[in-house]
């Protein structure tokens, strides 16, 4: 459980990066940070595993205030992916690598050894390969794989998906998906709105610094006050469907109006039209 | 104004070409969105065009590459430089000053362009990129949107005939991005200028380009108008090029018969195509 | 260490200054304390730095700075104390002794260092990288590929610092404990330097490709559009870092 406690923050005692942000993240939650460069999510992440210290308000993890444990002692209970895999990727080969961050937190063993290749194996590694020459896809995956390898209650990732091309995404998605299906605890930070309406089950949009609105994914991603407060643009099936209700073309409360994904759409519009097809018909 | 015929290359260290037989003509004028699978060799063949092969990276090229009746391989990178402003993916490594001023600066001075008219050429630049308040900024303490937009006009600033960008919003948020690509656009259609943008983000592409042009290992394998080359989204999908939300709900309910036209590449098409729906208008007969 | 050897814009004296003229008076302000061992003379050395910290506001980052350098200095201090055995003894070693005159020489190290370190790095903070390079190239008539190298290096510090730091803290992340004793320290830096090696090889190649492709070929001397002259202000200021120096050498020479 993550509880962020009025929290504020800064970097070298500059200009409040977080003003008095707070909220809760449940076990087993998938929540999606979403807001511009600069609106303190990166910041926020940061604030969760500990590599920065609130300067004012608390930040705790299952009950502990982070502020007393070390960043290395919290990475046990929260797994961190940076948005670029080349900062965290440092050994000589996929399988040093993943038995790395067992290595660090001094649990090396037959049993790390047995995970990283049960890990190896699901994700089609060659555990020989040199990271440096793989490509940036399985770079940011192999960064995922050396990180939940050690399965962490909660998993923080930092615009997991910048950089890679739709099947990467994909993939990585998918792992992530996975992981919070059996339970672990997902946060993140994305820029793009389809990833965050197809996966995450919660948003939070940040702006200057401050929480606009937290709540169900698309409850956020349909707030129009919200979108353009926090300068966000919706995912283009909710899009659509907004702006069919708002020109008229349909009734704010029928399905077209509150469809938000595809398959949803679809139906929706097929039904709508089947509808009206019968009311013509008489 | 842009002609590539049967262009291959391969790097010096890879094993296989990553440009096999490309053949494009892009007109004067336009705006090219290229996009594909990460490997496919669209960053290459935006190289290309800007000289960076075979002038930088050393390997095996074959066909022709022309801009404006030059020779890419003829021509040294300097003087395709004169004609193709390149806008590089890392933009921090890009950056030689601290200064927004002088990063503009920078390429004016090098090309000789008279004293009297680089002020002129400064304040146009910036203004083109809607930043000349950020004009005596230090670099360092600008958004990563901001950024972006410094290096953009630093290059404006040369006013090229052809801008190739790699990844201009990679890093961006979604308003910052569509920022750049109105920016850009406009740009493009006031000045004439040809542009040529290598994104991952087709939806961006889609709504922008009048030309996109899909690779896949290291072939064109669509280039078209977004609306031509959106049509074959199911091929799209198996060479990893995913399609607009819009575009795939548009072709799904054509699938069934519900919409007839040609494929969307926007929100705003996809309303429209709904909106024909359920008025009744648009259902086919 | 944000913003380290970053430019921090203002419009001070310090500012305005030539970038030669602040380069040459910061040189001559070093050799002045390399020359002297006169404590007052590097009392008035370290007052002048505090005044130009103050003159250009750039107070926090001097004392940031200067407590970098003591530190540096206070361990060369200690190796000079252990190892040159001089003046009356103070404390026997079993190799030597600590004499007053070693004590005298560590001190005379760490107040050197500081005084002379100053100016030299709040040059950087008052001047752009780009004017100190076209300044360079058009009044000493450097060429400019030995400048753009220089500020290309410069430029790439804080780079460079801001991807240690990230890959230091991917590492507390992944549970690497950083805190310990020195040895501990390098012992876990090293494989770091792997990434840290594969990103700048990378940022170095685009960094060339870029100013090649915005002409850096074709730069000469006369390209740079803003012109450097020396003012009155200038000329006052290197003279008085040449009086300086002419009082450390006489102080040198006569004492």
């Amino acid at each position: 459980m993550i509880e962020f406690c009025q929290v504020s923050a800064s970097y070298d005692g500059e200009l409040a990066i977080l003003r008095d942000v707070s909220f809760m993240v449940s076990d087993g939650d998938f929540v999606a940070f979403v807001g511009t460069n600069g609106a303190g999510k990166s910041t926020t992440m940061r604030l969760i595993n500990g590599l920065l210290k609130p300067t004012s308000g608390e930040v705790l993890i299952d009950g502990v205030p982070t502020s007393q444990l070390k960043t290395s002692e919290l990475a046990s209970k929260v797994g961190f992916l940076f948005q670029n895999p080349d900062r965290q990727i440092c050994c000589k080969t996929v399988r040093e690598e993943l038995l790395f961050g067992f290595a660090a937190q001094g649990r090396a063993g037959a049993e790390a050894e047995a995970k990283v290749d049960a890990m190896i194996e699901r994700f089609g590694f060659d555990g020989d390969a040199e990271p440096f020459l793989l490509n940036r896809g399985t770079r940011q995956l192999l960064a995922l794989a050396s990180i939940i390898v050690l399965e962490p209650p909660i998993v923080v990732l930092d615009e997991p998906t910048t950089g890679l091309d739709f099947r990467e995404c994909a993939k990585v998605m998918e792992v992530v998906s996975d992981l919070n299906a059996r339970g672990t605890t997902v946060v993140m930070v994305c820029h793009d709105m389809e990833v965050v309406g197809d996966y995450a089950t919660r948003v939070i949009a940040m702006t200057a610094g401050q929480v606009v609105a937290d709540g169900a994914t698309f409850d956020v991603l349909r707030d129009a006050d919200v979108l353009s407060r926090a300068h966000l643009l919706p995912p283009q099936i909710v899009e659509l469907s907004m702006r069919l209700a708002q020109e008229g073309a349909v009734s704010p409360t029928s399905p077209v109006a509150c469809a938000n994904t595809l398959d949803g759409m679809e139906r929706a519009l097929a039904g709508e039209v089947g509808v009206r097809g019968k009311g013509d018909a008489k | 104004m842009i002609e590539i015929s049967q262009l291959s290359f391969r790097y010096r260290e890879g094993a296989d070409p990553i440009l096999k037989g490309i053949d494009l003509s892009i007109p004067d004028g336009a705006f090219v969105g290229v996009t594909g699978a990460a490997g496919s060799g669209k960053s290459t063949l935006t190289y290309a065009i800007n000289g960076i092969i075979p002038h930088c990276y050393p390997g095996d090229f074959y066909g022709s590459v022309r801009v404006d009746g030059v020779d890419t391989c003829e021509a040294s990178l300097t003087d395709i430089s004169r004609l193709v402003g390149s806008v590089c993916q890392d933009i921090d490594s890009q950056m030689v000053s601290s200064v927004v001023e002088d990063e503009v600066l920078y390429g004016l001075e090098n090309f000789g362009v008279p004293k009297t008219e680089i002020p002129a050429r400064v304040d146009e630049a910036l203004a083109a990129m809607g930043i000349a308040e950020l004009r005596d900024r230090s670099i360092a303490e600008l958004s990563g949107g901001q950024k972006q937009k410094v290096a953009v006009a630093s290059v404006l600033a040369l006013k090229p005939r052809v801008l190739v960008l790699d990844e201009p919003t990679a890093e961006l948020d979604p308003a910052s991005s569509v920022a750049v690509f109105d920016l850009l656009k406009r740009y493009s259609v006031e000045h004439g200028t040809t542009v040529i943008v290598v994104e991952q983000k087709i939806a961006l592409l889609s709504e922008y380009v009048d030309t996109l042009v899909i690779v896949d290992e290291g072939e064109i394998r669509f280039c078209g108008t977004p609306h031509e080359v959106l049509e074959h989204s199911d091929k799209l999908l198996e060479i990893g090029v995913n399609c607009p939300r819009s575009t795939s709900l548009v072709n799904r309910l054509r699938a069934r018969g519900l919409v007839c036209g040609p494929a969307v590449c926007t929100v705003e098409g996809a309303v429209c195509a709904c909106e024909g729906l359920l008025s009744g208008k648009g259902a086919c007969a | 260490m944000k913003g380290f050897l970053e430019y921090v814009p203002g419009e001070s004296f310090l500012h305005t200054m030539n970038p030669v003229a602040k380069l040459a008076a910061a040189f001559l302000l070093v050799i002045s304390c390399f020359t002297t061992s006169n404590f007052i003379l590097l009392a008035v050395v370290i007052a002048l730095d505090a005044v130009m910290a103050v003159q250009c506001k750039m107070v926090p980052q001097t004392i940031g700075l200067a407590k970098a350098v003591a530190a540096f200095s206070v361990i060369l201090a200690l190796i000079a104390l252990l190892f040159t055995p001089q003046g009356d003894v103070l404390a026997p070693l079993p190799w030597g002794y600590i004499g007053t005159a070693s004590v005298l020489n560590a001190v005379l190290i760490v107040v050197r260092l500081v005084a002379c370190a100053v100016p030299l790095f709040l040059v950087f903070y008052v001047t752009k990288l780009t004017d100190m390079a076209n300044a360079l190239v058009k009044v000493l008539h450097v060429p400019y590929k030995y400048a753009f190298t220089f500020m290309s290096t410069v430029h790439f510090i804080p780079m460079f610092m801001n991807d240690m730091a990230g890959i230091m803290e991917a590492q507390m992340a992944r549970g690497v404990e950083f805190d310990g004793g020195l040895v501990k320290k390098v012992r876990l830096m090293v494989p770091l330097c792997v990434p840290l090696l594969v990103s700048s090889v990378r940022k170095t190649n685009s960094a060339a490709i870029a100013a090649e492709v915005r002409g850096f070929n074709l730069r000469t001397r006369e390209s740079g559009f803003k012109e450097y002259p020396f003012s009155g202000t200038d000329f006052a200021a290197m003279g008085i870092a040449a009086a300086l120096l002419v009082v450390a050498i006489l102080l040198r020479v006569l004492l």
